[in-house]
Formats: structure tokens, sequence, C-alpha cells
């Protein structure tokens, strides 16, 4: 019983042909035009819950990237951190030395991003499955370690470039045009604008021959490889667009924060961003962008309650339990019982199968 | 492997789950940021507000509850709730000893909060995150419980900022004549190797040497290593008769043990900044620990009847002996209430200028910030453990008289 | 001089090594046999150092909590496979990283909860104090004790691996879960035995490693990123794997801070990234698994 079997099996079964159907789609805009409306509102009532929703923006960003990578090439990635924080260190150092022209700098990161991803992809690429994501693993630990001790610095002869355990701090913010975008407003919009044109973009290319390929990978890669593809050349083109997006995400945070710091590289953030994958529900592209929120939400709003992991690790454990396809699921499930006495019916009958499984 | 950023290392830490907090949405908080964002909270005239930006959760969560227990226990028990007949509120956000959690928590408490005071962080990394925010903005007095990076002062220094707390520079260097005097004339060097540990090495190792010592190596140990076999293998190699070292919380706690396990204790003896031996790393160093040599500006022991009225009263209020993050705690709660009642307006430069240089009734003992840097200029304690009846505890075997430091160029 | 220096270091990566083997064999284990990713397995080391903590607490007793917290994280970790870990067999497994991070952040907060945040450490029985002259150097003796107790556990469960009968329905189990099935045995039952017994060594491990070292909440993360560097190393469900390559990672950890402290670590990264590039099976691992 081999993982990289089971992975395929669990991956073949019943994924629609057509990333993001019709009514996704509508469903999407709708939410589009709220968040659009939302910013004002908060505005008025609460200006800081833009900040909030613009860190859900940035993390909805990376989780896309996750996704895009994993739902659909079926690559599991435990290394994506190394790409989001490459991509903020790069943004912060640029924005010390250079230029807050975001012009520049966004690009930068996702180029940095890209790079690393390409990087670390072509060497990992002849592994598979879970050694695939180990080998990811092991790079951004690499990464991170080199920033922690600075090793650049040391290379260069320089004072200090990552600046080690403190990391890059008093980042400026990105200016656009020559305007400054420093208020939580234009922040929020700048944000809300590229993650929306990334979801275009991803969608574009999942629908794409490229994409096509690509899930043709994740259910059966030796056929692909027997038809004639390049299978590996695919693989690392796909890791490589998800590093660039998850080096976007990070070039976005670090203004937002003021602050590019090794936490950016630890393999906990890669932990966090998969999580947030799978309780939205892996391979939706909608739902890893729904799971984000619904993280940056429940650490946020836990975090009062005394010990808050408590409660969050529960969360995690009851999702992962009794709703599976995660978010997305749920909200399929929802979509497609309308009626609350079937869905009640189907509570119970999911605890009933609970109940089968662990007690037979 | 550990999560980073400490000044107070190891950590996890974690580890390792942290993530920024925000206001939005919270049930028990929501009462107050409705109150902030309609134009009430600190800035209004009736009460004085007071945001704690500290980690609740992980391995530092008991440094950061310590600080806030210091500072109620002066700003609540003692004045009874009020500065100058305003009432003090509360506002709290765990920043996980995350810097990126720290910048943000802090711009939310200026803008939004609109602050009088904000105490923390526990981490100097997380400090340095918090800087830029605080100088630009003037809103509030920023009072650094715990985060001793001397570079807080030497890079751009900000008038809000003051430290009720420490610089690396004293809980390092002047413990280098005593021990050339009293211990050894040469000293290997051991450390975290990070940046607290850095910097307290240096300094050490800059003033040592400027008194004819001699070091005879340096043995840096990542931050987190829970087995120093090898490094102290390093440090019986070195064939020097005296330690000095930095190292905190659980890694101050491996090291001691095994450093006495592998009895190096009895050819060498150990001496440190202060966190390496304090009241929280003493219970799970036992026995380990006996006849080493520390520094530090407080000691719960120390047999003064200002330090006797505090520990008791802390004792009875909290049920535990306070520690020095305890004593940073309550100290900023007696700055709160000094820019309070002596500043000429309500505006935050007034109460700048009402604290600097003043003197404030520590229980650590003589405490003035320097005018120059906002630093303090304080006693400083050197230790050395002994065991009691009530298991070991450090007992002060001199105290060095109002020790500055230098300004680093700083000059307010 | 040179010579103790470098005998005494090799004595120092054994018994690391040997440690290491405590807490990796049941990861390797329960990887191999379910193709379950167990992040909590560091929970679970934790958990025995602060069942070990409450225990001499309450008892007095060092050799009660040598005895009674390995078995009391058995159980748990019993109840978290049967509760929740069950139930998800048969599905993808990276719900399994889900599920045990979840328990990881779960458990991280539970014991900051209950025992609180600062560093705590069990005293070591004085019967174990002091040290032991070994000719060339001298070694603390409750470290060769660490050292004796790992070698006789590895030992005793390679050999009941080999030969007793439920290590072969284990190993048979680990090859073709779905055949040992079919023949008949309750293969359920065996996997939950598989992961109590893989708890109860990280339990021992944590009572063991809570005596030698600090114990606080984060050392559950600071222990398994090595964790999965050894399993991966060594071979992903190979006993033999864990064995050989948590004695490699001892002797890394031990010699490579005389040379590159800083670059330890990356030292580990970059051995893990070269096994898993040149053989991804691990050095005993499967290739077939690949």
């Amino acid at each position: 019983m081999s993982v990289k079997d089971v992975l395929g099996r669990h991956f073949s079964a019943h994924r629609q042909t057509d990333v993001l159907s019709g009514r996704v789609r509508l469903g999407l805009v709708v939410a589009g035009v709220i968040a659009v409306l939302f910013a004002p509102f908060a505005q008025m009532v609460h200006p800081f819950w833009m900040d909030l929703v613009t860190h859900m923006f940035i993390f909805a960003l990376f989780a896309l990237s996750l996704d895009f990578v994993f739902g659909y090439a079926g690559l599991l990635s435990f290394g994506h951190a190394a790409m989001f924080g490459a991509g903020g260190y790069a943004a912060a150092l640029l924005i010390q030395e250079v230029t807050a022209s975001a012009l520049l700098v966004l690009p930068a990161a996702v180029i940095v991003g890209a790079l690393v991803a390409a990087l670390i992809g072509w060497l990992s690429v002849s592994a598979r499955g879970i050694y695939f994501a180990m080998l990811t693993l092991a790079f951004a630990q690499l990464f991170y370690t080199i920033a922690f001790n600075d090793i650049p610095a040391m290379l260069l002869g320089v004072e200090s470039v990552t600046n080690g355990d403190n990391g890059l701090v008093g980042i400026t913010s990105l200016t656009l045009f020559g305007m400054d975008t420093g208020s939580l407003m234009s922040y929020y919009y700048l944000s809300l604008g590229i993650l929306a044109g990334m979801l275009t973009l991803v969608t574009r290319l999942a629908n794409s021959p490229f994409g096509r390929v690509l899930q043709a990978i994740r259910e059966n890669e030796d056929r692909v490889a027997f038809i004639g593809y390049n299978v590996d050349r695919y693989k690392v083109v796909a890791f490589t667009i998800s590093g660039g997006m998850a080096g976007l995400a990070g070039g976005l945070w670090v203004p937002v924060n003021s602050t590019a710091t090794t936490s950016m590289l630890h393999w906990t953030t890669s932990g966090e961003l998969i999580v947030m994958t799978l309780l939205g529900g892996m391979g939706t592209l909608w739902g890893p962008i729904a799971g984000a929120f619904l993280v940056v939400f429940l650490e946020d709003t836990l975090s009062s309650i005394g010990n808050w992991e408590i409660y969050l690790g529960i969360v995690y454990i009851v999702i992962v339990i009794f709703a599976p396809r995660g978010l997305s699921g749920l909200f399929q499930t929802v979509r497609a019982n309308p009626n609350p006495k079937v869905l009640l019916g189907k509570v119970r009958s999911a605890l009933a199968t609970y109940r089968k499984k662990v007690f037979v | 492997m550990r999560m980073p950023s400490e000044s107070m290392p190891s950590e996890k830490r974690s580890k390792r789950y942290n993530r920024r907090k925000f206001l939005a949405g919270s049930a028990t908080l929501a009462g107050v940021s409705v109150a902030g964002c309609l134009g009430g909270g600190g800035g209004d005239s009736d009460s004085i507000k007071v945001g704690f930006v500290l980690p609740f959760s992980g391995t530092y969560s008991f440094l950061g509850e310590s600080i806030v227990n210091g500072v109620k226990l002066r700003l609540d028990q003692q004045l009874g709730g009020e500065i100058d007949g305003k009432t003090v509120e509360y506002v709290r956000q765990d920043t996980g000893a995350d810097p990126a959690t720290g910048a943000s928590i802090t711009q939310e408490f200026l803008q939004s909060e609109n602050v009088d005071f904000i105490v923390g962080p526990v981490s100097s990394a997380v400090a340095s995150a918090m800087k830029p925010e605080i100088a630009s903005s003037g809103s509030a007095i920023w009072l650094n419980a715990n985060a001793g990076n001397y570079k807080l002062v030497e890079d751009s220094c900000t008038q809000y900022h003051f430290r009720t707390s420490f610089n690396t520079w004293q809980t390092s260097a002047p413990l280098a004549s005593y021990v050339n005097d009293n211990i050894a004339d040469n000293v290997v060097l051991s450390y975290a190797n990070y940046t607290f540990g850095q910097q307290s090495k240096n300094l050490f190792r800059e003033e040592f040497e400027s008194t004819g010592g001699t070091v005879v190596d340096e043995i840096g140990a990542p931050l987190g290593t829970s087995d120093y076999s090898s490094f102290l293998q390093e440090i019986e190699n070195s064939g020097a008769d005296a330690v000095f070292s930095f190292f905190a919380g659980s890694d101050a706690v491996n090291y001691i043990n095994q450093f006495s396990s592998f009895g190096l204790n009895e050819s060498m003896t150990q001496t440190g900044s202060g966190f390496l031996l304090s009241a929280d790393t003493l219970a799970a160093q036992g026995t380990s620990a006996t006849g080493m040599y520390s520094l530090l500006h407080y000691t719960p022991t120390k047999q003064t009847d200002r330090n006797q009225a505090f520990v008791d009263a802390y004792s009875e209020q909290y049920d535990m002996t306070p520690n020095v993050y305890a004593c940073q705690g309550y100290d900023s709660g007696l700055a709160a209430e000094m820019a309070i009642n002596e500043a000429d307006g309500t505006d935050t430069d007034s109460r700048v200028s009402a604290l600097a240089g003043q003197e404030l009734d520590s229980p650590r003992g003589y405490f003035r910030f320097k005018s120059e840097t906002h630093d303090p200029v304080m006693d400083m304690d050197i230790r050395e453990v002994v065991e009691t009846d009530d298991g070991v505890q450090n007992e002060v075997v001199e105290t060095l008289s109002r020790v500055e430091g230098p300004t680093w160029g700083c000059s307010l | 001089m040179v010579l103790e220096g470098v005998a005494r270091t090799a004595l120092l990566g054994i018994e690391m090594g040997m440690t290491l083997v405590l807490i990796t064999v049941g990861l390797t284990l329960i990887f191999g046999m379910m193709d379950v990713i167990n992040f909590a397995h560091g929970s679970l080391y934790m958990l025995g150092a602060y069942f070990g903590l409450a225990i001499v607490s309450v008892t007095g007793n060092w050799w009660a909590a040598l005895l009674l917290a390995p078995l009391l994280v058995g159980l748990l970790g019993g109840m978290i496979e049967y509760f929740s870990i069950r139930p998800l067999y048969g599905r993808n497994p990276l719900y399994h990283i889900l599920l045990t991070f979840g328990f990881a952040i779960m458990l991280h907060g539970l014991v900051t909860e209950i025992w609180g945040g600062q560093v705590q450490n069990i005293a070591t029985p004085a019967v174990l104090e002091g040290s032991v002259d070994l000719v060339l150097f001298s070694y603390p003796l409750f470290r060769l004790f660490l050292l004796g107790v790992s070698v006789v556990v590895t030992l005793a469960l390679w050999i009941a691996i080999r030969r007793s009968d439920f290590g072969i329905v284990m190993r048979a189990s680990a090859h073709d879960s779905e055949m040992v099935g079919a023949l008949g045995t309750d293969v359920n039952r065996v996997f939950t035995a598989v992961f109590i017994l893989g708890a109860v060594l990280a339990g021992l491990a944590g009572v063991l490693l809570g005596t030698a070292r600090a114990v606080d909440p984060g050392m559950a993360a600071s222990v398994i990123i090595q964790a999965f560097a050894i399993v991966v190393i060594g071979g992903m469900g190979s006993y033999r794997g864990a064995v050989v390559g948590a004695f490699i990672v001892g002797m890394l950890n031990a010699f490579g801070p005389m040379f590159a402290p800083e670059f330890t670590d990356a030292l580990l990264y970059l051995l893990m990234a070269a096994v898993l590039l040149v053989k991804p099976a691990g050095l005993f691992g499967n290739p077939e698994a690949a």
C-alpha cells in the first residue's frame, strides 16, 4: 500500500471537469462586490476590521498558491513558507535600500518567489508524493536556517542582510504611482485587487491545456508520461508559478506589517497554510480562500478567550473528522439540501457513520 | 529547532503557533473597541488607557503574565485603579512573541484604542518592530518592560521610549570587574547564538579585556539547543578558570543542569547574565546551580524594606513570590503614575518631560530614567546561588551602585 | 586529551542517538503501517515529561513516574487513535496531518494551561546522581542509565518484532493490511496496538529526557522536526532504519558543534535532502513505496 497509490486513489474520484463552475463564479462575483463595499463600511464603524480582512486576503493568496500546485498538480509542499519568506525579505530589502514603488517591489517579490520555487522544484521533482513533500520541508528549513543565522551577511562580508533573529523592521508602505498606499483602506483595496487578479489568472491557467495536463498528472502521472509529455517539466513549471504567487503574498505581507522576520520561513507557517487549504477544501480554488479567511478569523476571535490554542485545535479536529471536504464540502452539502430537516438528517448520519467506524 | 526572535529565548515555540490578534469581533473586547472607534478611549480626559503588548501564549506566557501582575499591583491594588482621579483601563493582546504581530497590535492600540501607555514587550525583536510606530505616532508613552536590546536606543532613539527594565550592557559588562577581581582573570564565553546572547558576550568581553582580563575562547550554541554536551566539552577544553554565559529560559535550565552533571562546576566557576540564574529558572535548576554567580537588577530575596514591602504585597495578591518581570511591570505602573501626576498637561509630550530624568521608588533599589536615553540608571546586584530551606535561591553578595552604561550617541 | 574528547563525544553521540530512537520508532512504525503522519508525536513525548512531573510531585517517587507516565501516555495515545484517527483510515493521509496538527496545537495549549508556561525539570533520583569514571573520562551516571534503558528497550522491541506472533502480524500488516484483514485478523486492533506502542515509547523518552533536560511546552515542537528527519533518512516504516537514522543524527548532533555549530541544523536538512534525492525510500526503506 504505497502512499502514492492512496494519494492517487483519493484524488481521482470526483473532481469537476471545469474549474469553478458557473454558479461558483457568480458567487465569487457577489463576494467580491461585498468585499468592495465592506471597506467604506468598516471605515465608519471600526477601521481596524480592514486590517484583519487585508490579512485574510494575503493569506488567501498564499493558500491559493498552494492549492494550485497541490489541488491541481497533486504536488504536496511542506515548504511553501520558503517562497513566502523569500518574496517577503526581497520586498523588505528593496523597500529599505532601493525603492518603495509597488510596481517594482511586487514583481520583484514574484520573481524571487518563482526563482526559489524553481530551484526547489527542480531539485525535488524526481521524488514523488510524500517524499517530495519532505524534500520541500528540508529545503524550506534550510532557508530558515540561512535567514536566522544571516548567512548571506557572512558570505558577502557585510554586517547584516536578513538581520538574523530580529528580522527587518520599520519597512515603509508601498507607493503606487507616487501615491502612498499606507492607509488601511488603500492596502485593503490593493490586496483585494491582487487576490481577485490572481484568482482569475489561476482559473484561466487551470482551465487551459496546461492546467488540464497538470490535472492529468495528478490523476495518473505514468500514463501522462507514456503519452509523451515531459511530466517533470510540467511539475517544475507549476511549482514555479505557485512559488511566484507565494512570493507575491509575502511581498504584500511585509509592508502591511512593516516587518520581515524569520517566522515567515518557519515550518509552522507552511503547516498553517496546509491547514487552511485542507480546511477550505483542496482542489476547489475558492475553498482554500475561504479556509484562509476562517483560520485568520478563528485565530483572531479565539485569542480573547483564555487559552485559545485549545479551542483552535479542537475546531480543526472536529472539522477534519466530520467535514473532511472542508468548507467547500459543507457549502456544497448545504446547497444541495437546503431543507433544514434533511441537513439535520445528514448530521445525524455523519455521527452514525462515525460511531460505526470507531466502534466496529 | 525553535521559534526565534526572543530576548528571553527558546521557545518555541516555540513556538510556533503565533498569529497576530486583532480586536475585531472579539466578544469580550467588542465593547471597548466600539467605544474606541466612536471617539472614546484613552484620549478621553476621564480615563487612562494602558495597552499590554505581551506574549500570553506559549513559553513566554508566564513572563507576560508576571509583567501584567506587577502593573496591576501598583495601579489597581495600591492606587485603587485611579491616577489623578482618572480611571485606569486596560487592553491586552497576545503577541505570541512574533514581531509582525507586535507591530500590528501596536498600530491598533495607537490608532484605534488611543492608549496612553504601551507596556511591553518581552522580546527585543518585537520591540524593534514596535518602535517605528510608536516613534512616529507620538500619542503614547512606551514603557518597555523587558526588551533589553541596546540598539533600541543606539539607532534613532525616540523620546517616547522609557525602559523600565534594563539594557543588555547593564546585565553583562558590570560583572566583568567583579569576575576579574574575585574569581579569575581568564574566562571562556558561552552564549546562545542570537542577538541577546551575542550582545551580552560582546559587551562583557569588551569590559573584561579593558580591565586586563583574558578571554580564552568563545563558544556559541544555537538558540534552543537542548543538549549542550558537545559545547561543554569545548568549554572544558578551553582550560579557563571561569565561564561567563548568556542563556535564558529553558536553554538556561538545560545548560546549567548539564554543566553540573558533567562535573564542570568542580573545576570552573560559572557566571553569567542574571537570566541564566533567575527566580524563574532556579526551581528547575536546583542544586546544579549552587555556587554560581550572576548579575541582575532585581533579586526577590534582597533584604531592603522597600523590596520586602513589595514582595509581601505581591505574594499576598498573587500567591507567589515576584520575579524580575513582575518588578519591571510594577515599575511600569510607577512610571505611568508619575507621568500622569507630574505632567503639566494631558498631552504625551508633557508627560514625557515629566518622566525624563525622574526617579522611581522601585523595589529593585535606586532607579532613575537617564535624561539622555530614557534608559534606567539603577543598582545592579551581583548574586550567588545558595542552598536554603526553601530550595536554591540567589543571595546578593554585592550591589553595584547606580550603574549607567553608555549613551550610544543618543541625546534626548 | 584529544582522544578523551573524541571518545567522550562518541559516547555522547551514541547516547543522543539512542534516546532519539525511542522517539522515532513510534513515528516510523505508525507511518509505515498506517500511512499516518503523526504531528502529535512530539506532544506525546512532551506529555510523558509532564505526566512524569505530576507523578513525582504526587508520589515523590521517580521510579513510579518512570513506570506510570509512559503507560498514561500510551492510554492517551490509544484514545486519540481510537476516537479520531480510526475514523479516518482509508481517507487521504493528508487529513491525518490536519488532525494530528490540531492535536498538537490543542495539547500545547492544554499543557500551558494546566502546568503553566515556565520551565521545569524532573529531579534526578538520588541513586542516579553523580558521575561514573570510565577510564578516559567521567560521564554522568543518569545519562548512562538513559543510554542503558534505551538500548534495552530497543533490543527487546527488535526481538519482539522479529519473533513474537504480534510482531509477525505487525510486519505483515505493514506490508499488506488488506490481506491480513482478509485472513481474519482485526487489522484495526493491530493499528491501535502499534499506535499505543509508539505513544508509550515517546512517553518513556519524555520522562527520561524530562529528567535530563528542561521541561517546557516548547519541547514538542523542538523534537518533531528532528524525528521526521530521522524517519526520512532511515526509511519510513523501517525499525532498523529508525535505529540507524537516529544513530547518525545523534552523532551529527554530538560532533557537529565541534566543527560548525551554526551549521549543525543546516547539515541535518542537507542530509535529509540528500537521502531523499538519492534514495527517497531512505536507507532501509522499502523502495516499492517510493
